[in-house]
């Protein structure tokens, strides 16, 4: 909390000036300032900060006039609800993927699916998606073009391209650590006693091979979902979805500074929330795991 | 004679796909520098009609305002991979540096404060902070490598630090030590070579990310502008027609990944070499 504010404070230039132009009104741009309440020293700013924050008060947005939080709450459910099932698609593909390859490991198998996951990884995802407007929203009339309508049915034909993206994206990075993982869980000696005792297939893939072998997944994957909350903004802005990854870019646009702080406030909340979901999980996965 | 050297090198593990990668990065950083100084057409010219379809004249078409959209695309080149080197060079140094300084130093509890910083700014999606930050500092090139500076120098600290602590200890350091040698003759003759492979390779592989994150940027409007010519910015342009005109999309989109692509090609093949070794 206390990083996102000092990144924002410490960074050279003035909001101020940024919001009104250089060559505002002194007056005007004082005026502004003492609204913010940067005409204080950066130690009493921070403890006003501090307060207005544990009373829930994260300032009113420059642009709108209205609560930072508000905004924030309006806009944040959907941004989490598509990071959420990309996740989820993504791990439900990288599974199979990453055991099976990471099993049978065969070179030439290997050697295709990392080419392709290398090229997945390396093109921004700005550009697969719009590849993606291409190939579906205009060759084929399968999703639309942009927009975005809340109601439930509805919502899916919109939401639908966006989470396969990212889920393309997610399944290239996670089924490679696994299936290196899965590699290396294979030479262990308790994968050798499971196929002499010979324990059921199943069961061997699931606690043999598995199990071991996530705990490196998850804290990846924990630590990706920050990573993916930069990526919304890029693919919030491109469909046109009323998330709060594009509301941020509106906000650095205007010059919205309290609503952009408040923003990155709450992505700091979440990003350090995850991964510490991901340790926990991590552990509970593999107890050798050091926490 | 030179012929056989370079298959002798393919032939290790990974060096084909490090020489596919530097044949690659090296042909569009050249047709990059060549092209504006040679090529028949400026990047900000108004040579045809609008939306010109691709043809032998215009091998990549033409955009909105009649631009040639090759042209466009190999000027952008010094724009996204300069900046993008910049944004990763200036950070490794100074990363580089202040970790091994970091690893002389004894305070326990400097050294604890440091390390806490390092990591909370590691911990933050670069792509975010940048975002934010250009909030303050307003949209620019320039501005990106300054934010680039600011957010990366941590991850190279870090890594240095890790490694100068190992290096330290190593016997060599302790004859240079004993031969009576300044302690900045040591820092920069000894431990910095020895620290700068594994920065290096961390270099290469965030080469990537930056090159991304830079055209990303463009594409919000938040690093080069419009009528620049980047790449990041034009498919952000091209946007708008992509269901007229897809080429002002696809082409700078393919240089994007053309450079990209042959960086990790690079990157696969070194760990791969690494691994093939030990």
């Amino acid at each position: 909390m206390a990083i996102s504010f000092m990144i924002i404070r410490l960074s050279p230039g003035d909001p101020a000036i940024a919001r009104l132009g250089a060559g505002a009104d002194p007056a005007a741009i004082d005026a502004l300032r003492k609204q913010l309440k940067l005409d204080v020293n950066p130690l009493q700013q921070l403890v006003s900060y501090i307060v207005d924050l544990l009373h829930g008060n994260l300032g009113t947005s420059l642009q709108f006039g209205s609560d930072v939080f508000e905004t924030i709450r309006r806009t944040l459910p959907l941004t989490l609800t598509y990071i959420f099932f990309s996740a989820f698609f993504a791990l439900l593909l990288s599974i199979p993927i990453g055991v099976v390859l990471g099993w049978t490991n065969k070179a030439s198998f290997v050697y295709i699916y990392r080419s392709i996951t290398s090229v997945i990884i390396a093109t921004p995802n700005f550009f697969i998606a719009m590849v993606g407007i291409l190939l579906f929203s205009i060759q084929r009339d399968w999703a639309p073009v942009f927009g975005y309508v809340a109601e439930f049915p509805q919502n899916l034909k919109f939401l639908w391209l966006p989470v396969a993206i990212n889920t393309l994206i997610m399944t290239a990075i996670i089924s490679r650590v696994l299936q290196s993982s899965v590699v290396e869980t294979k030479n262990e000696e308790f994968v050798e006693t499971g196929i002499i005792r010979g324990v059921s297939r199943p069961r061997f893939f699931w606690y043999y091979i598995l199990k071991p072998s996530m705990a490196p997944t998850v804290v990846l994957m924990s630590y990706m979902m920050g990573t993916m909350l930069g990526a919304t903004v890029i693919l919030e802005t491109i469909f046109s979805l009323p998330g709060i990854g594009r509301e941020l870019v509106g906000a650095v646009l205007a010059s919205d500074y309290p609503l952009v702080q408040g923003i990155l406030l709450f992505f700091g909340v979440i990003t350090v929330a995850l991964s510490f979901l991901g340790d926990i999980c991590a552990y509970l996965l593999d107890r050798r795991v050091k926490l | 004679m030179k012929l056989q050297k370079i298959r002798d090198y393919a032939d290790r593990p990974g060096g084909f796909g490090i020489i596919v990668g530097i044949a690659m990065f090296a042909f569009i950083a050249l047709a990059g520098i060549i092209y504006p100084l040679f090529g028949p057409y400026k990047s900000d010219a108004f040579v045809g009609d609008s939306f010109g379809k691709p043809s032998l004249t215009h091998p990549f078409g033409l955009d909105q305002l009649g631009r040639d959209v090759l042209a466009r695309t190999l000027t952008a080149v010094p724009s996204d991979l300069g900046v993008a080197f910049l944004g990763v060079t200036i950070p490794l140094a100074i990363g580089t540096i202040l970790g091994i300084l970091l690893a002389f130093v004894k305070n326990r509890a400097f050294v604890s404060i440091v390390s806490s910083l390092i990591d909370g700014i590691n911990a933050f999606p670069l792509l975010i902070i940048a975002v934010a930050m250009l909030t303050v500092l307003g949209p620019g090139l320039v501005n990106v490598v300054i934010i680039l500076t600011f957010m990366n120098w941590a991850r190279y600290a870090r890594i240095a630090r890790t490694r100068a602590i190992v290096v330290m200890q190593q016997n060599y350091i302790e004859a240079a030590r004993l031969q009576g040698y300044s302690k900045k003759k040591i820092i920069f003759r000894h431990i910095t070579p020895n620290v700068s492979s594994e920065s290096l390779a961390y270099a290469l592989s965030d080469f990537i990310l930056v090159i991304i994150v830079v055209s990303g940027l463009s594409f919000l409007g938040l690093a080069a502008r419009p009528p620049a010519a980047e790449w990041g910015a034009m498919i952000a342009d091209g946007r708008t027609y992509i269901g007229d005109a897809w080429w002002l999309t696809i082409y700078p989109g393919l240089a994007l990944c053309w450079s990209a692509i042959s960086l990790s090609l690079i990157v696969e093949g070194l760990s791969r070499r690494d691994r093939g070794n030990s």
